[in-house]
């Protein structure tokens, strides 16, 4: 039994000191890691990990051996003309490579989960320009901390962890002199975590335009403060906002899934990077930076991947082998109903789609490689199970701050299971060789 | 502390305590009984007098255990409470930037996380036992907490 330090891939932290002690063929214990992360490694041998390769027969979903998966994957793509590849989020670099290449080789769409997610800020950020920041700044520098729209105890369970709680480098009171202001319009559990001099801010619900245009306005002119509250926040709440933003030295707003949703709209991403680089150009002694928080643990990994190889971070179109231009997202092409085959990897977008979506997704063929059985196991008409990786397969992964880390293998996966990234050179040499 | 709001928070050392709330953390324990404050005695404190009294009853000067308890259900494995604790901070020097202690723990650590939950591992140096004045008023680790699991109480 030997103990070791190990990346962990439950979320986008992933969090690089957890302790796991294994034999090489068992992992025993693993210490440090918070629940989720716990579940991730308890994921070798959980009751809903796909074993066996299936196939869709009679309607009927039956054992099959690799062989015959791959033979029925190489022909349901060899009878379309416009497959969507769509996941990518839980798998390797390495593996989102294949994809690309795959997509290309077949003139299919390809997407990944950060398009309807914290992508969205990144293609905004072209035009407004973007301040970013790392996780090691937020713990050792950091003076000011702003969930917006975040829940990060329940997203990111170890976040406020590392960034609020841990005393860094050049301070070593931690806590203390880091500020937490939390905007949201329901008390999550991220509140409890507030102290005295903390400030929570009960926004009412979709009104962030509102107070992002009036934080804006205000923080271009010297001891101006608003003489009306916004959006269910009082003049002196907006006043201390102000005064915490136009003062700090190092700040951080981390933007969540709150300010992402529909009803929002989309202008206020925009609205929210021109107000951090209005900040900062006004700004003499600090800075503001943000800080995207998306959950799975290689989401960032797809957009770095597609954009050093092809120019784009996300959507990407082949014809004719040539990438080529296009507006469309993984949402528009289902809705326009614009595909005859699907391959899903590595997610599960029959639960996390909205249910017109996933009848559509539904009824043309649908190629599921993944390791757990969700809702999207159930309908697919083929299945190829893979091996986790971050646990069975090494690979790079890139983390929530953008920052590349290497996946370690840590014990043998079962037999006959091939890793992502094997599995699509597999289909993509089946395809060249007819 | 809702002892310590009964007491004459004069700080004035006649209970041979350096302050009113060191008088009130022992009382809590029972290591103290009310009348050891003289000034209590004093007809002006009568009310505070009477309350203290009804509020120990007959848990008065009965010896309590420091008990700290962790919620298994609630809890989520953040690790916050083991980086906030300050003798982890003090013994486990990755803590101070957030990551997990060593293992096997060291002996003075109080938590650690492990299987997905927090455990708690030796409370004889949490500084409710250990230290002295001001600091053995801690409890940072209930305070930050944030799906509340953790409970400290004397029994
Ligand atoms: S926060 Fe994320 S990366 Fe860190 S231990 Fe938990 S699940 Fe793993
Ligand atoms: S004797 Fe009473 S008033 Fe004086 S310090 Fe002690 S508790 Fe406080
Ligand atoms: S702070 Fe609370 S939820 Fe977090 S690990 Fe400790 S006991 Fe569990
Ligand atoms: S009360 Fe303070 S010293 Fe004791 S376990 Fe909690 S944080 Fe640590």
């Amino acid at each position: 039994m030997v103990n070791k330090r190990v990346t962990c891939s439950g979320c986008s932290l992933l969090c690089d000191d957890i302790i796991i002690s294994t034999d090489g063929l068992y992992i025993d214990e693993v210490i440090g890691a918070c629940l989720k992360g716990k579940e991730r490694f308890d994921r070798v041998s959980a009751k809903n990990r796909i074993f066996n390769p299936y196939i869709k027969k009679n309607g009927e979903l039956i054992k099959t051996t690799l062989e015959e998966a791959f033979e029925q994957v190489f022909k349901i793509i060899k009878n379309s003309t416009k497959p969507l590849l769509y996941g990518f989020s839980t798998v390797s670099c390495e593996a989102q490579l294949k994809g690309m290449e795959l997509a290309c080789l077949i003139n299919g769409f390809i997407d990944s989960n950060s398009t309807i997610c914290q992508g969205k800020v990144l293609n905004t950020s072209k035009e407004t320009g973007l301040t970013l920041t790392t996780i090691g700044e937020a713990i050792n520098k950091s003076d000011l901390l702003i969930l917006w729209g975040a829940n990060a105890a329940e997203s990111i369970p170890r976040l406020l962890n590392k960034v609020l709680f841990s005393r860094g480098k050049f301070r070593m009171t931690g806590r203390e002199i880091k500020t937490l202001i939390i905007i949201d319009p329901i008390k999550t559990a991220s509140f409890n975590v507030m102290g005295v001099r903390d400030v929570a801010l009960q926004i009412e619900p979709a009104k962030d335009i509102d107070l992002i245009r009036v934080l804006k306005d205000e923080c271009c002119r010297v001891n101006s403060f608003p003489d009306e509250g916004v959006a269910g926040i009082d003049k002196n709440d907006l006043k201390r906002l102000l005064l915490h933003l136009t003062g700090t030295e190092n700040g951080i707003i981390f933007i969540g899934q709150g300010i992402l949703n529909a009803q929002n709209g989309n202008s206020v991403i925009k609205e929210m990077l021109e107000l951090i680089q209005l900040i900062n150009a006004k700004h003499e002694k600090g800075r503001i930076s943000a800080f995207m928080l998306g959950g799975h643990y290689n989401m960032w990994g797809f957009d770095h991947v597609a954009l050093s190889n092809y120019g784009i971070n996300h959507s990407l179109q082949f014809t004719n082998q040539q990438l080529t231009e296009t507006s469309d997202t993984i949402i528009s092409k289902i809705e326009k109903d614009d595909f005859d085959c699907s391959i899903i990897v590595g997610t599960d977008p029959i639960s996390h789609f909205p249910k017109q979506l996933s009848k559509k997704l539904i009824s043309k063929p649908l190629i599921l490689i993944d390791n757990t059985k969700t809702a999207t196991f159930h309908i697919a008409d083929v299945i190829i199970p893979s091996t986790l990786t971050g646990i069975e397969t090494d690979g790079l992964a890139y983390r929530i701050d953008h920052i590349p880390l290497n996946l370690e293998k840590i014990i043998n996966p079962p037999k006959n299971i091939l890793s992502d990234e094997e599995i699509i050179k597999k289909i993509i040499r089946n395809l060249k060789q007819g | 502390m809702e002892l310590y709001k009964f007491l004459p928070k004069t700080n004035c050392k006649k209970c041979g305590k350096p302050t009113c709330m060191a008088f009130a953390l022992d009382l809590l324990q029972g290591k103290v009984k009310v009348d050891d404050c003289t000034p209590l005695l004093e007809p002006k404190y009568k009310k505070e007098y009477d309350k203290l009294k009804e509020l120990l009853g007959a848990e008065e000067g009965k010896e309590k255990e420091l008990r700290i308890d962790v919620d298994e259900e609630l809890c989520d494995g953040c690790g916050i409470c083991v980086t906030v604790c300050p003798v982890n901070a003090r013994y486990c020097p990755p803590t101070l930037s957030g990551k997990a202690p060593d293992y096997p723990p060291e002996k003075h650590q109080l938590f650690q996380i492990k299987g997905g939950k927090c455990e708690l591992l030796a409370i004889k140096h949490c500084r409710r036992i250990e230290a002295e004045g001001r600091e053995r008023e801690c409890r940072v680790c209930e305070t930050y907490c944030p799906r509340e699991a953790i409970k400290i109480d004397y029994v």
